[in-house]
């Protein structure tokens, strides 16, 4: 590594020692995920394709036995369906409510900035936690929640939240929202300060109205940001397993299951590593495609 | 006009911040109340007196210290490892040119959103093959992971940053390739490491999952774990948990209001580098 004592450098040599010095800096790195990400992963195809017993070695081989069992589950249906509805309500609700706080950041007031820091606690705390203190909250006897919709009159009736299918699903949306709607509204925020103003003062000259600058000058000029954001959006919140795991651990039943959360019941209570490999395979279908949809909208942007 | 419109900002801005923060008023209110109060129906928004027992209870009624201490080792020891295996990797993505760069980059961008679950029935068995279960080094190693991908983006934006000039000249008198990242790169680079130390931190700190698969006995126990099993048996204590979510969220949200511009910045790329 004591590449240059000399201090003129033959200019070929030099691009070649680069690049074994690259490579060298590369090892620790690539080791590690190699080793814990890699392999893993292509342990979890071939456990998919095998019979796993309880400890989880590979018994023999299955074939596609695994998928077949899930997909003939009519569960396992409803627990697709269950996820592509949880991501997909999810992501509208948070892209459009950070795009509403941006928008209100945006403007200039007295107390902003504390504005912005208060914005910011829910995506600042811990995950599991806040699901521990959501789940007080939703509480049916002694809960805050119901008690204040109560008092104001804003819901009579509240549900039992966690109690019942669909309020429990609801209930776990909403915290998964609202985990996630100051990551929205930050990058939205970036995306606003950086769309240069001369362009509402030109049109305010020209006398467009409010919605015609938003519709015309800021809408066009955050698709960028707006594309990056709901797909780290859509994988976050695909990927959401501690809000479901510490309200309802999926339940009454499985209820409340997404996709993650099932594969990790299934593993790790039923102790059905094939099955749970067969779905974490397709999971991982899933969020690759994404991913590099992702990262190619990202790149687009122009970083590198 | 200017001024009607804060007419309708003020109210709205109030509004949201007080369906965001809700949760935490429920947390606050109820750390503060006897248990007589917690379990009082209809409940009470605000206590009726200042009730500071729990803070202190909680130490002896629960293995609180350890859950600390344990979340600081993974915390502090995630980043470590994290640091040694990263700065190099970002150094030569940042300065260095080889074939494999823009394959590498991508692939790390792309790994970074995989969910640890679809690894975690195959980390188990390596993790137990390596008799690493129920140690707090096995959330280490996975905590590593996790968050290597991130940092090293995050750390080779820094450097990127960074004039290569100052280097060069200091290569050229004869320094080698380590003492010119160790005592010129890195102290420029000072707010970009400190970002993905705090990163990796609060990362390793917030993990539950690798926690409730890696961890059985109480004692190696972070606080992720330790606070959700306070939930669960008997009656739940909502008072100590919440006092206790409160001394565990602290640290993490100020460090947190470090690096949030950062994080926003290298999860949404050039989209929002004006």
């Amino acid at each position: 590594m004591t590449l240059k004592r000399r201090p003129r450098l033959v200019k070929g040599k030099f691009w070649r020692t680069e690049s074994a010095v690259a490579y060298l800096f590369m090892i620790p790195a690539s080791v590690f995920l190699l080793v814990f990400m890699f392999y893993p992963i292509v342990y979890v195809i071939l456990m998919s394709f095998f019979r796993v017993n309880k400890l989880g070695d590979l018994v023999s081989f299955f074939g596609w036995g695994n998928f077949r069992f899930m997909f003939d589950k009519p569960e396992f249906w409803q627990i697709i369906l269950r996820s592509c509805l949880w991501t997909a309500i999810a992501v509208v609700v948070k892209t459009a409510l950070g795009l509403v706080i941006a928008l209100l950041l945006n403007v200039e007031f007295t107390g902003k900035k504390l504005a912005r820091t208060l914005v910011i606690i829910p995506w600042a705390s811990s995950v599991p936690i806040s699901a521990m203190i959501w789940q007080w909250t939703y509480n049916s006897d002694f809960g805050l929640l119901n008690h204040t919709l109560r008092t104001l009159g804003i819901w009579k009736n509240p549900p039992i939240w966690l109690a019942e299918p669909r309020s429990a699903f609801m209930a776990n949306l909403w915290v998964d929202i609202w985990c996630g709607i100051p990551f929205m509204a930050l990058v939205f925020l970036a995306g606003l300060q950086a769309i240069p103003q001369e362009l509402y003062e030109a049109a305010e000259v020209d006398g467009a109205t409010s919605w015609n600058k938003f519709r015309y000058i800021t809408l066009p000029l955050l698709s960028g940001v707006l594309t990056v954001a709901t797909l780290l959006s859509t994988l976050w919140t695909f990927n959401d397993f501690n809000v479901i795991y510490v309200l309802t651990a999926g339940g009454p039943g499985t209820s409340t299951d997404i996709l993650i959360t099932y594969i990790y019941k299934y593993a790790f209570q039923y102790l059905r590593f094939g099955p749970a490999a067969a779905m974490a395979v397709i999971t991982f279908g899933i969020l690759l495609l994404v991913s590099i949809i992702y990262a190619r909208s990202y790149f687009r942007e122009g970083v590198l | 006009m200017k001024r009607r419109g804060l007419y309708v900002v003020y109210p709205l801005i109030i509004f949201i911040l007080v369906i965001l923060l809700f949760p935490f008023f429920v947390m606050v209110s109820t750390a503060f109340k006897p248990i007589s109060e917690v379990y009082a129906n209809p409940p009470h928004w605000i206590p009726r007196e200042l009730y500071l027992k729990n803070f202190s209870d909680i130490w002896y009624k629960y293995p609180l210290g350890s859950y600390f201490k344990n979340s600081f080792i993974i915390s502090i020891g995630t980043t470590l490892l994290n640091m040694v295996i990263c700065i190099p990797a970002a150094y030569a993505v940042a300065r260095l040119r080889f074939r494999a760069k823009s394959f590498l980059m991508y692939l790390f961008l792309v790994v970074q959103m995989f969910s640890p679950i679809i690894v975690v029935i195959s980390l188990f068995k390596i993790i137990a093959l390596l008799g690493l279960l129920d140690t707090l080094m096995s959330l280490v190693l996975t905590n590593s992971v996790f968050t290597l991908t991130f940092a090293i983006w995050l750390l080779s934006g820094y450097f990127r940053n960074i004039p290569k000039e100052i280097e060069e000249a200091a290569l050229i008198d004869g320094c080698s390739r380590i003492q010119s990242i160790i005592r010129i790169l890195l102290p420029v680079a000072m707010p970009g490491v400190v970002t993905t130390i705090i990163y990796t931190f609060i990362s390793a700190w917030n993990e539950f999952m690798f926690a409730l698969t890696f961890i059985t006995s109480m004692d190696k126990r972070p606080l992720t774990l330790g606070l959700y099993n306070f939930i669960g048996r008997w009656t739940v204590q909502w008072q100590y948990l919440m006092a206790a979510a409160i001394l565990a969220l602290i640290p993490v949200v100020i460090l947190f209001m470090f690096i949030e511009r950062e994080l926003v910045q290298g999860l949404a790329g050039g989209a929002v580098k004006g």
